[in-house]
């Protein structure tokens, strides 16, 4: 039945072109030849060592018969079921109902006062969230900053320019949903909601960035159609009818922030937001 | 009795259709990608003018009355076909002549980049004629800039269409914000003042000089030279990146299972 | 025959302390059936294995902070520059550390090979019936599996805090902050407060480092310990009985060639992540809130999600009084049906089939017609949500506007996979009415012998 003790000349290449693919590896990595060459030996290396085992164990099988096994199905014995039931169910001391309520309260109220800390898991006590996502901290006064910071005027930006803002004075990371959108149009080819003409400075309009759909920033505006889109699920808002979306899964149109002009003609903001930043939440 | 292993003939043939699959696989993920993006046809207005120094100016005025005229009009003041040139200055037309934009080959053509259709001579000769026209923007110059600050402001400015590594997308209506991997850096200065397309223009107010300076020199270095690990598959992201796993890497998984594990037993009665 | 026999003393004093001997012996005679669409929850057993191990390399040079840092390196962009720690580690991984992008790509490419495999596994038990009594608890314990390893392939790719997986993390928030009534809590419960906050990197990290991993640990665990009690499933053939397992023993047959599994897994893993650039988060730039790059999309395994929330129109309705958010519908109540009905499956089976035996020969899928026409639907709907989520590729291809696309796939995400269930069933059915090994070699005659009409007069 067994066969001569030959190794078999495959098998034994293959491992010596594995170690070669490790020496590599090694050598790649002093060598600094940088992650092709150490991914393409050690994946090498790997390879040729599948090889090998896979055509060792061929080489076994071709020799092995199937083998069987017997399996136990199905369930226990009766009597070895009843005598597992009655070992569980034993017990010293009379049966008492009492004894296991109680067991049972104590293991809940130690559960479910455990639970207690992870309150400290939300921020400070008194932060109601709800309201926290209703509103932003624009006020009117509050000048327009770019990113870096500077004041900026309606004519910083060229017909078909773009720019995103924050309030004066806070961080801008800290303060997420203050991102606005400053896009400057032909003031001619303004249709905005009832109310909101003079919302408007030289044709620069302001809105939210985070979409109301999924919050993403609304990145890409296209000026030949005035068209302000965002990359995650493609809705599309028009910039001069209030942001009204025309296309895609925003419910909302993006809330619009009334402009004025200081004493310079630095844009600044006349009041909040015409509503909610950001997508829709549970509460609302 | 013994189950019935891969014959080397099946085995040869697994090995075959998975390589040709995989192979396959590949070059449609890559090479439709990138011919996706595509560069339309250069104009066909180009006879490729053969002028010979002199008088340019001129010169640039017989290609632009040959080829623009039609289209803008002879006196440059714009037809119902297309705007007027008058005020667009030199900047303007060296981004649409060098970028193959214009000429286009009908008013309803897509403007679309791709080969220049003149030669440069020709090109800086209807340059300096479009930039005598009106007192447009000048040609920018560049000056070597900050990339760490460029970086900055292309994420900031640029990276919502162009994509965070230059490689590219559609904004609304399908229309494409091109790859900026093979797009010479005074180009790159001109599209960001001039806003052609769909872009919004970016004037100085909003960029300054050296804004672009630093916004050109990152640009410059965007491309295959960020592609620290491998084939960079375009720099596109998680869509090529799930396809090659899903078509690629977990394929390769089942083949090597195939081949190593065994086939089913013959169908026979048996209780 | 080679021998394979470890020398002979020190198992005798192994032996000695532990009297392993008769165990061992039951152990290394274990039968396994060897069919080879039974390796694929070792594929997936194997790239744990391997993410656990290179996982464990990266937790040594990433660091899970917020706190903003100065990045010094070879990557000159960067250099300089201000960013969070997680991702200055990053970068610092995949360009200054030697042999650390290969760690980190691989690992990547071995979490989706990791999800993948466990998705075909799925499928083999699923088309063969093998969830059926007694394995429903082995079913139950996969399907948890998948929905853990989802969860964490996503935590992992948010650690880096680039701009791409940051905006993914801002659509996790806006999802969570969609559920009636406690959505606003919820979400300020996962983020600290507003988003981003300052804690949500750290959280990730433990999470996908420590308790993710544990759990799925035991977990697979769990899921071999029954396999092995129960004894794997077989197909029918000669000698295989509802009463046995035929198949390899475990040494040094089967236990060979799982190990040549392990190897050509862990090949290929290291392969791509050397060859194939994957996730470079140098060039998708650190995450600010306020901008954001495109295409802006998940891996795979999130994207079909991406997908549904791209394709839902725009409605918003009152239920029971309360205003659903939008993305309450695609985000949560979707993975909520499909990964519901997975786990619910082995009862909603039996219900549907009567079939309330224990199994342990399981069928090839062409005997239930019915599981095929539903594993075909499945997939079908799950692919058009992933072509719903790659848009910006289909625009680059075909010059159609994304409206246009979306208002087709609106119409396909429902036809597709009625349709695809149709034809399966009929494959499925003119399969089980022949001899034949493959569907390619179905001829017109058995096609038609599948249709219901003449079905019904050969029934057996």
């Amino acid at each position: 039945m067994s066969r001569p003790d030959r190794a078999p000349r495959l098998v034994v290449v293959s491992f010596l072109l594995s170690a070669f693919g490790a020496a590599g590896f090694a050598a790649s990595y002093v060598l600094g030849l940088g992650n092709a060459a150490l991914g393409g030996c050690l994946g090498a290396a790997f390879a040729f060592l599948a090889l090998g085992l896979a055509r060792w164990s061929n080489l076994i099988d071709a020799a092995e018969p199937e083998y069987v096994e017997e399996r136990d199905v199905g369930p226990t014995a009766q009597d070895q079921y009843d005598a597992f039931r009655r070992a569980l169910t034993e017990q010293p001391v009379p049966r008492s109902r009492v004894l296991w309520g109680a067991l049972a309260t104590a293991t809940a109220a130690i559960g479910g006062a455990a639970l207690f800390p992870l309150r400290s898991l939300l921020p400070s006590m008194g932060t109601d969230p709800d309201d926290v996502l209703s509103r932003t901290p624009w006020r009117a006064g509050a000048h327009l900053v770019t990113e870096e910071g500077v004041p900026v005027r309606a004519t910083d930006l060229e017909i078909g320019g773009t720019v995103t803002v924050f309030p004066e004075g806070l961080d801008p990371r800290e303060h997420v949903d203050t991102t606005t959108v400053l896009v400057r149009v032909e003031p001619a080819d303004l249709d905005l909601p009832a109310g909101r003409a003079d919302w408007v400075v030289d044709g620069v309009v302001a809105y939210s960035k985070i979409c109301t759909h999924a919050g993403c920033p609304v990145g890409l505006y296209t000026d030949t159609s005035h068209q302000l889109m965002c990359p995650c699920h493609h809705s599309v808002f028009d910039v001069t009818d209030g942001a009204r979306p025309v296309e895609g899964p925003a419910p909302h149109p993006l809330p619009q922030l009334p402009l004025g002009t200081d004493a310079s003609g630095y844009l600044i903001a006349r009041g909040g937001f015409s509503g909610p930043v950001g997508p829709s939440w549970g509460n609302h | 009795m013994t189950p019935r292993p891969v014959s080397s003939s099946s085995r040869a043939r697994l090995l075959a259709a998975a390589a040709v699959l995989a192979a396959a696989a590949a070059l449609a993920l890559v090479g439709t990608h990138s011919a996706g993006r595509a560069s339309a046809a250069p104009g066909s207005a180009a006879s490729a003018t053969t002028t010979s120094g002199a008088d340019t100016a001129s010169t640039g005025r017989e290609v632009f009355l040959r080829d623009c005229a039609w289209c803008h009009g002879t006196d440059a003041a714009g037809t119902h076909n297309g705007p007027s040139l008058t005020n667009v200055g030199a900047e303007t037309a060296d981004f649409y002549l060098r970028t193959g934009r214009m000429p286009l080959d009908s008013p309803d053509q897509d403007v679309r980049s791709g080969p220049p259709a003149y030669d440069d001579a020709t090109i800086s000769a209807l340059v300096r004629y479009i930039g005598s026209l009106g007192h447009g923007p000048q040609i920018p110059s560049l000056a070597a800039g900050d990339p760490g600050s460029g970086r900055t402001l292309f994420l900031e400015n640029c990276a919502a269409c162009h994509s965070a590594s230059g490689t590219g997308t559609i904004v609304s209506g399908g229309q494409p914000a091109p790859e900026l991997w093979h797009t010479k850096p005074r180009q790159v200065a001109e599209a960001v003042r001039i806003g052609p397309g769909p872009m919004p223009p970016f004037s100085e107010k909003q960029v300054d000089q050296r804004d672009l300076d630093d916004i050109v020199s990152y640009v410059r270095q965007l491309g295959s030279s960020q592609d620290a690990g491998g084939a960079g598959l375009d720099q596109y992201g998680p869509i090529i990146e799930g396809a090659v796993a899903l078509f690629i890497l977990l394929p390769c998984l089942v083949v090597v299972i195939r081949l190593l594990g065994k086939r089913a037993p013959e169908r026979k009665e048996d209780s | 025959m080679v021998s394979l026999l470890p020398r002979p003393r020190p198992m005798r004093k192994l032996d000695e302390r532990l009297g392993i001997a008769s165990v061992g012996r039951d152990v290394l005679a274990k039968v396994f059936p060897d069919h080879w669409s039974f390796m694929m929850g070792e594929v997936a057993l194997y790239s744990f294995v391997f993410l656990v191990v290179s996982g464990i390399y990266l937790t040594f040079f990433f660091e899970p902070s917020a706190a903003m840092v100065t990045y010094h390196g070879h990557y000159a962009p960067l250099q300089g520059q201000d960013v969070s720690a997680a991702y200055a580690s990053a970068v610092r991984l995949s360009w200054d550390v030697r042999g650390g992008l290969l760690v980190r790509q691989a690992h990547h490419w071995a979490a989706h090979l990791f999800i993948g495999s466990i998705v075909l596994h799925l499928c083999r038990i699923f088309l063969t019936g093998s969830f059926r009594r007694p394995r429903e608890l082995n079913w139950t314990i996969g399907v948890t599996m998948l929905i853990l390893a989802i969860f964490n392939a996503y935590a992992g790719y948010s650690l880096p805090d680039d701009l791409l997986s940051g905006t993914g993390l801002r659509i996790f928030e806006a999802i969570a902050q969609s559920i009636p009534v406690v959505g606003s809590w919820l979400s300020f419960l996962i983020f600290d407060g507003e988003f981003p906050g300052h804690e949500i990197i750290q959280r990730l990290y433990v999470l996908h480092v420590l308790i993710v991993p544990a759990v799925l640990a035991v977990l697979i665990s769990a899921h071999l310990a029954i396999l092995i009690r129960q004894k794997h499933t077989h197909f029918a053939g000669p000698g295989r009985r509802h009463s046995n397992v035929v198949g390899s023993r475990a040494w040094p047959s089967y236990g060979l060639r799982s190990l040549a599994l392990m190897a050509a897994v862990f090949a290929a893993v290291l392969l791509a992540g050397g060859l194939l650039q994957i996730n470079p988060v140098w060039a998708w730039g650190d995450f600010d809130p306020a901008t954001i790059t495109a295409p802006s999309v998940a891996d795979w395994y999130i994207l079909w999600i991406e997908g549904a929330l791209r394709l839902f129109p725009p409605v918003e309705f009152h239920v029971f009084g309360f205003e659903v958010p939008n993305q309450f519908w695609p985000g949560v109540v979707l993975p909520m049906l499909v990964f519901g009905s997975l786990y619910l499956w082995p009862w909603l089976d039996r219900r549907w089939t009567g079939d309330r035996e224990p199994h342990h020969l399981t069928g090839r899928p062409r005997e239930s017609p019915l599981r095929v026409a539903l594993a075909s639907a499945m997939l079908t709907f799950l692919a058009v949500l992933l072509v719903a989520g790659s848009e910006e590729l289909l625009v680059q291809w075909t010059g159609w506007t994304v409206a246009a696309i979306r208002d087709v796939l609106r119409v396909l995400v429902f036809v597709l996979p009625l349709l695809a269930g149709l034809v399966g069933w009929w494959l499925a059915e003119s399969l089980r009415r022949t001899d034949l090994g493959h569907a390619v070699e179905l001829g017109g005659r058995d096609l038609v012998r599948g249709l219901p009409r003449h079905g019904r007069r050969e029934s057996a």
